[in-house]
């Protein structure tokens, strides 16, 4: 199955909706992410002439995400840029924080005459927020964004 | 066609709905939606379910309420407003929103659409230029840390002082554009980081700035019309709708963590984890309720701001003053913010998401100049059906918490504008129309487009059949900037 997200126009009139999906963790936090970035901008309109580290940790999986998907809205607004991809890792440990994310932002400075913008992303909801492992081992995410 | 819900939904009047307390467990008030039926058979499930869960909420008082132009959002619906007992109640992001203090603005002028139409391209350019738009877009105002802290604590005044206006504008702002109880000291870092460089911006999404013309036979109430300084004649106005842009966002998002946290301390549980609360008396409470005053406050210094911006453009392509162009600000409001405010000479906290303070003739709170008619209040429809200014009424204030609606109202989501309607057509049809729109992003503009909202002029006689709010004038665009 791979990394998927799909965005759902059946809820949430006016902000936008989303499901994601991964084989792995590292796979449903990539698409999750990049579900949010295409809300924002056409990555392939993007240059790849920025890069950010991220590096976070959580005790809960739905706590790591939710921070994650923050982390992308907080970064797009601090540094002015668009992003073009995402490179996720999660792994657990049995630290405190037994969830930790290393992931690596690609993309370039905010630039309308160079970049197909989307809609600004406000925030990132707590509506019908979900993170669950099916019973095949995949793992699910429900995102509410406000747009 | 049916509602969009199985709730038992009962007829109060022919504007007025109200689901029982009997219909979901833990509901403490009924819930109201207003609109006719028309109105409200077109209202999407969340509605229903939103509105019954913001019932539930400890401390709310006689009933939780949606306005006619409501649908499904987070937490509470758009459109909801509800009040809560100042002592044993609670406070809620989810019934602010995240855009603290998303608003209105309105300036008219004594142009007229002839004087307009030959320059209209030139100054929508201007405008463009002027007030940035869309994602990541700065603003021309540099703050320091100090500085940022100042203007949340004192908002338009803030903007004034600075040259960025005419102190005329504070008496023609909700609060005078100052919401005291406003400490930056519960803003957090990240807040202050993401809103810095923001004063200035529109943002995106359903945000503009559009200029508007007021036809003689689009005006309902000519006396109160001149009180608000609209006198027709193809009279030019400019409407602004944005908010505190990245401040905000992020004291929502910092209060929603603090308070799922908090819940467990206080023992309560909420139907939504967007509901995320904690009572108003708290700690947790009383730091948002600063923090959410500073991110207002933001909102008004940035409307502020842009209105400056507005006068300049003006200058620019009319090679005369602002003040000579009678650029005069009519009134901003607030639709997403929570205040305290006597009713009966009981203090509520009223949370209003979405919807728009109303006060009727006589209150103390409206401004001088309009308080023997009432207080303005504005509300965007789309971009190309146009706006309304209407006035508050007393029954507003003695029956919805003295609110009414913001806008037309979402009837379809934007993936479905997009698969609709392209943004680049959309353009070309308007321009056809005598709409000349300017956007950073085309999709946003297919998202906007007039078939994704409710008409607004149905919302807007329903809301006047209601009484909450009588209408004054229609404000018909002619340039749109669309973030």
């Amino acid at each position: 199955m791979g990394k998927a997200y799909r965005f759902r126009d059946e809820i949430v009139l006016g902000d936008l909706a989303f499901e994601a999906t991964g084989d792995s963790v590292s796979e449903l936090f990539a698409a999750a992410a990049l579900a949010v970035i295409e809300a924002m901008v056409d990555p392939l309109s993007v240059e790849t002439s920025w890069t950010q580290e991220v590096r976070l940790s959580e005790a809960e999986i739905a706590d790591l995400l939710f921070e994650w998907l923050n982390a992308i809205v907080f970064i797009k607004d601090t540094e002015g840029v668009v992003f073009h991809d995402v490179r996720a890792t999660v792994i657990r440990d049995s630290e405190k924080n037994p969830w930790h994310l290393e992931a690596v932002l690609i993309g370039d400075r905010v630039d309308a005459t160079r970049q197909d913008l989307r809609t600004d992303v406000k925030a990132v909801t707590k509506h019908l927020y979900e993170v669950r492992q099916q019973e095949e081992g995949a793992w699910y995410a429900h995102v509410v964004l406000d747009v | 066609m049916k509602l969009a819900t199985a709730m038992k939904v009962n007829r109060l009047t022919d504007v007025v709905w109200e689901i029982p307390e009997t219909e979901k467990s833990d509901m403490l008030v009924p819930a109201r939606i207003y609109g006719t039926e028309k109105v409200l058979r077109a209202m999407d499930a969340g509605v229903f379910e939103q509105v019954t869960n913001v019932a539930c909420l400890p401390g709310i008082q006689r009933y939780a309420l949606c306005m006619l132009d409501g649908h499904w959002g987070y937490g509470f619906p758009i459109g909801g407003v509800a009040a809560f007992d100042v002592e044993k109640g609670i406070i809620s992001p989810g019934g602010v929103g995240y855009d603290i203090n998303c608003g209105m603005r309105l300036i008219r002028t004594d142009l007229t659409l002839a004087d307009v139409k030959p320059r209209l391209d030139a100054l929508m350019t201007e405008l463009f230029r002027t007030v940035p738009a869309g994602v990541g877009s700065k603003g021309f105002v540099n703050l320091s840390r100090r500085t940022f802290q100042e203007v949340m604590q004192k908002g338009a005044r803030w903007s004034v002082k600075q040259g960025y206006g005419w102190d005329s504008d504070l008496a023609h702002t909700e609060e005078e554009g100052c919401l005291t109880e406003a400490d930056p000291e519960h803003v957090s870092e990240h807040a202050c980081q993401r809103g810095m460089g923001q004063l200035g911006t529109l943002g995106s999404g359903n945000h503009y700035l559009e200029v508007q013309v007021v036809r003689n036979d689009r005006i309902y109430d000519r006396h109160v019309a001149e009180q608000f300084g609209i006198h027709g004649d193809d009279q030019i106005v400019i409407m602004v709708h944005c908010g505190s842009r990245g401040l905000g966002h992020q004291v929502g998002t910092d209060y929603v963590r603090i308070f799922e946290k908090a819940m467990k301390r206080y023992g309560i549980t909420v139907k939504d984890q967007q509901l995320a609360c904690a009572p108003y008396q708290s700690p947790e409470g009383q730091n948002y309720f600063s923090a959410m005053n500073c991110a207002a406050n933001t909102a008004f210094a940035n409307r502020q701001v842009i209105a400056h911006q507005i006068r300049e453009a003006f200058r620019t392509v009319f090679q005369q003053s602002p003040e000579r162009l009678g650029m005069r600000q009519v009134y901003d409001v607030a639709h997403n913010i929570a205040k305290v405010e006597r009713y009966e000479k009981t203090p509520f906290l009223v949370h209003r998401k979405g919807a728009t303070r109303a006060f009727g003739p006589g209150s103390p709170d409206v401004p001088e100049p309009f308080r023997k008619v009432g207080q303005p209040v504005i509300c965007g429809g789309s971009m190309e059906m146009g706006s309304y200014l209407l006035v508050g009424t007393v029954q507003a204030n003695k029956e919805s918490f003295g609110s009414t609606m913001h806008g037309a109202g979402r009837t379809m989501s934007r993936a479905q504008a997009k698969r609709t309607v392209h943004g680049a057509t959309l353009q070309q049809a308007m321009a056809q129309r005598g709409i000349l729109v300017k956007t950073v992003s085309m999709s946003g503009l297919a998202e906007e487009a007039g078939i994704a909202y409710k008409n607004i002029s149905d919302v807007v006689e329903s809301v006047d059949t209601a009484g909450i709010t009588r209408k004054v004038a229609e404000l018909l665009p002619i340039g749109n900037i669309k973030g």
